[in-house]
């Protein structure tokens, strides 16, 4: 892995450019008979958010079918319940979902074109892709598909209880729901699925784990009745509950197989069952003709193709060989906002983001005056332009602005660092650097970066050549296959890397915050410790009230614009497709990404 | 011919032996460790710590002495199982069967459409030396050896897509299954394939015909009163396809093995979409097996080749 100069790079930029001319001019060529839609300008604005989600808070379980979601970009501000604290809630058909768009009709198979149909192996605990394993499953908790994830509704707990001091939880679990295999589902299960992550298997890697960690003690209290217990009060732990990855495995399978399940499919209580699988080329699942909620699901079967490439995910859908893809290309997804007669597009904040991480602890970044400058004058909004023709890229200031306790995008926009006009910026980022004695620059710095295209050839040149303009700070890119980031990210090989490191499970940023931010936590990659900042972060581990939460939030948004660890470049937005035929799904409400499940989707045929 | 045949069975068996070794090693000795590449990849949200990956490489077999893992892999060769994926425990044996018509569908419907395209081309181009013919078909020589098939192969998807709004199935159909469907999956990747290779097959005919045009026999045969298009194809083809045979012998190893980029370009499930994935999952066993196996099939086609010069050329005896 030598090291390349960005003069390379540039120079297969120039050959990009021309590869894609001749393809635009054979393209013309070819097209010059039919005259397709003109593509509209990229997906620049950004993702109209509806409520963020009510969610983790009030567990409100409403009857179904669910309120009628509000129109996406017409929604309130950040609701200000935040956490769980004493409810005890219960609702006449608890977690009952039920689609807007209806009446629903019954039957068809759903295609998806995704590009994370294969897995590793099917233990979803220990990392195996949750997109097409999570139709076979059900959490104890859920968020609510017909809302957009607004609200967090019942799954097999009916309904649940939380002591005064926010750590202990009670769940209810629904009655009557049976494995796939037809064995009755039980308060073991539950049991045995949290047992995991308190006391791993030997051998096993529990991966979502580490959003539980406050987990201390579950016990079944009786037959449909668990307790939970927690070290501390966590304003996300219900919302942590709700994600794609902690579903409830039967105790049974895995008492089995000696608690690890990455060899075997094993059955779940979920809509849809298990079929058939074709690694690498697709997934079939089939409607469960027993699922606890008699009404779902609509369809006979889902088949998930295995399309790695976004493009093939998005002419899929425009051909009519898929009828949806979380995510296309932009130039499809373009095409398909031109076809309005067959397709619908949507933009759904992504709680991943592009970064540079920063190494902390070698100089000159140990300096936070240095960081500070970085991060005053890089401008987002040109690195935004030179990747819009990839993917959509929005603003958010240490967390999605999907997020509960984020600021509005009007207001981040007009923060020095985010802001457009970089004027005052650059001042204080060059006086800045002169009081860290770097007046005139320095390097060169070794700037990391995946061989993919989209952080060779655009992310990594794009943030090097800010640097150099604005800051004279000149940097060497190594280029290394993305895969083995991760040793760079564990030895601290780097000065700047860049990545899409910088991820949140949940809407609620504690426990991201924690994982990213914490001294010493298993990843920080960018080695940033500052003892006041682990005691903000400790108040928000121990914080369930809404209000002390935004307000802790605010001072760490304030604090790492201050002192940043690394440096944000912006949160993505997925790009799903579909065909008008698909219902059911609130694709265009959602408030954040999900490829989860489907139970409520039905075909308009 | 038996005895030739049997000579160079024995003889591929150390250049297999090689091939495996060499891989065994290569995919031992590539930075990253797999466990730890899987999870981070898939989670992105958690780093194995190095106990962990430990344990997980033992509850693997992967902290076995390397010569065991080796004899493991090849006992499992031997019985035809070819092993297991690292992580689910597929049989490897199935998933080469599933893919593998697709993608030996695809290689010999390219070899035959360079054949249908790049020996006329090359005969023209020489039968009608420095002629329109000849300026004509060097241009499409040419284009089509700078040309790489994936960028074609793009290009023709996205032709389809944009102006007939239509893409073949992403899934594998089989040509006994449905053959209408199988052919919307293979004839793309086998059209952009055969005219790469029809471009070379073009090339290498048009020179070797030049070659034999001079020759006494040629001339004899001229002489003797017989027509220009028997002695062309008489006389001078049947010499002329040695080295067409070679050239498309070689392709058809390269193509059985599965075009990565046209596949990958056309979404097709075949061999080569297959390494891919061995790649992206770090699965050993996967490219080990599919490693060994472009190995076989070049020995093979080899042979053929070879057994192909005795049948073209009668001075040619093996044994």
């Amino acid at each position: 892995m030598g090291d390349r100069s960005p003069s390379r790079t540039v120079s297969r930029r120039s050959l990009l450019k021309l590869s894609t001319g001749i393809l635009g001019i054979g393209s013309l060529l070819a097209a010059c008979t039919s005259a397709p839609a003109t593509p509209t300008a990229a997906p620049q604005a950004p993702p109209k958010l509806a409520a963020t989600p009510a969610a983790a808070q009030a567990p409100a379980p409403t009857s179904a079918p669910a309120a009628k979601p509000t129109a996406a970009g017409a929604a309130p501000a950040p609701t200000t319940a935040a956490a769980p604290t004493t409810a005890a809630t219960t609702a006449a058909k608890p977690g009952f979902m039920r689609p807007v768009e209806g009446p629903p009709k019954r039957g068809g198979t759903l295609r998806i074109a995704g590009g994370t149909v294969t897995t590793p192996h099917f233990d979803l605990h220990q990392g195996a892709t949750a997109h097409p394993l999570t139709q076979l499953y059900n959490n104890l908790v859920r968020k609510d598909i017909p809302s957009g994830f607004k609200q967090l509704i019942p799954d097999l707990a009916e309904r649940w209880e939380v002591s005064s001091d926010g750590k202990a939880y009670t769940f209810f679990l629904r009655g009557g729901v049976k494995w796939h295999d037809g064995t009755p589902f039980t308060a073991d299960d539950v049991v045995a699925t949290f047992e995991r992550f308190i006391n791993p298997p030997a051998g096993t890697t529990i991966t979502v784990r580490s959003q539980v960690d406050m987990l201390q003690k579950v016990e079944k209290l009786e037959p449909n009745t668990v307790r939970m217990t927690l070290s501390r009060p966590a304003s996300y732990f219900l919302e942590v509950l709700t994600t794609t990855a902690m579903i409830i495995y039967p105790k049974k399978t895995l008492d089995e197989n000696a608690g690890d399940l990455r060899k075997v499919i094993a059955p779940g209580t979920g809509a849809f069952m298990f079929k058939d699988h074709k690694s690498g080329e697709k997934w079939t699942f089939v409607k469960n003709p027993n699922y606890w909620d008699p009404e779902l699901p609509y369809l006979d079967a889902i088949e998930m193709l295995h399309t790695p490439q976004l493009t093939d995910r998005g002419s899929a859908v425009l051909t009519g060989q898929a009828d949806l893809t979380w995510n296309a290309s932009v130039d499809t997804w373009r095409e398909g906002q031109n076809r309005k007669n067959e397709i619908t597009v949507a933009l759904i904040p992504n709680p991943g983001a592009h970064t540079v991480h920063m190494n902390n602890t070698k100089k000159p970044l140990d300096d936070k005056r240095v960081r500070r400058a970085i991060s005053l004058a890089i401008s987002r909004q040109n690195i935004y332009t030179a990747y819009k023709d990839q993917e959509p890229i929005f603003l958010g200031r240490w967390m999605n602005v999907a997020s509960p306790h984020s600021q509005s995008l009007e207001d981040i926009q007009k923060l020095p660092g985010y802001r457009a006009d970089k004027t005052q910026d650059l001042a204080e980022a060059k006086k800045l650097m002169a009081d860290a004695g770097h007046a005139d620059g320095f390097g060169p710095l070794e700037l990391v970066s995946a061989t993919a295209p989209w952080a060779a050839e655009i992310m990594a040149p794009a943030f090097a050549e800010e640097l150099k303009r604005n800051l004279n700070i000149t940097t060497k890119i190594r280029l290394i296959e993305r895969g083995l980031l991760i040793e760079d990210y564990k030895n601290g090989t780097f000065d700047l890397l860049v990545e899409t490191q910088f991820f949140s499970p949940v809407m609620d940023y504690t426990p991201a915050w924690n994982l990213y931010f914490k001294s010493g936590a298993s990843q920080n990659w960018s080695r940033y410790s500052d003892p006041d900042f682990d005691k903000l972060l400790d108040d928000l581990n121990n914080t369930v009230d809404p209000a002390k939460l935004d307000e802790a939030f605010k001072k760490g948004m304030d604090k790492l614009d201050q002192d940043a660890p690394f440096f944000v470049t912006g949160f993505t937005a997925h790009s799903p497709m579909w065909r008008n035929n698909v219902k059911g799904l609130s694709l265009d409400k959602r408030v954040h990404v999900e490829w989860g499940r489907n139970e409520t989707a039905w075909l308009d045929t | 011919m038996q005895t030739y045949l049997l000579r160079r069975a024995l003889a591929s068996v150390p250049t297999l032996f090689g091939v495996t070794v060499l891989i065994f090693i290569a995919m031992r000795v590539i930075p990253g460790d797999p466990i730890a590449l899987i999870t981070s990849e898939s989670g992105m949200n958690y780093a194995l710590t190095d106990e962990e990956i430990t344990a997980v490489r033992h509850s693997l077999g992967l902290d076995r002495p390397y010569h065991e893992q080796y004899l493991s892999w090849m006992g499992d060769v031997l019985s035809g199982e070819l092993g297991r994926s690292f992580w689910r425990q597929e049989p490897i044996r199935d998933q080469i069967l599933r893919r593998a018509p697709i993608t030996a569908e695809i290689a010999i419907m390219a070899i035959v459409i360079s054949w249908i395209i790049g020996l006329p081309v090359g005969i023209l181009s020489a039968v009608r030396r420095n002629a329109w013919p000849d300026y004509v078909s060097r241009v499409f020589v040419i284009f089509f050896v700078a040309v790489p098939a994936f960028w074609l192969g793009l290009l023709l998807v996205l032709a389809e897509v944009l102006i007939f709004n239509w893409r073949a199935s992403l899934t594998i159909i089989y040509l006994w299954e449905d053959p209408w469907r199988n052919l919307q999956i293979t004839i793309g990747p086998a059209v952009v394939l055969g005219f790469g290779v029809a471009a070379l097959t073009a090339r290498m005919t048009r020179s070797a015909t030049l070659e034999i045009l001079h020759e006494d026999y040629v001339r004899t045969a001229r002489a003797k009163g017989l027509r220009e298009k028997l002695v062309i194809i008489r006389h001078v083809l049947r010499n002329a396809l040695l080295p067409v045979v070679t050239i498309s012998g070689l392709a058809l190893g390269g193509l059985l093995g599965g075009s990565v980029a046209v596949e990958r370009a056309f979404g097709v499930p075949g061999l080569g979409a297959l390494l891919v994935m061995g790649f992206g999952e770090r699965d050993w066993m996967m490219i080990q097996n599919l490693v060994l196996l472009y190995g076989v099939v070049f020995t093979m086609i080899n042979l053929l080749i070879d057994l192909t010069y005795a049948f073209l050329d009668p001075r040619i005896a093996y044994g």
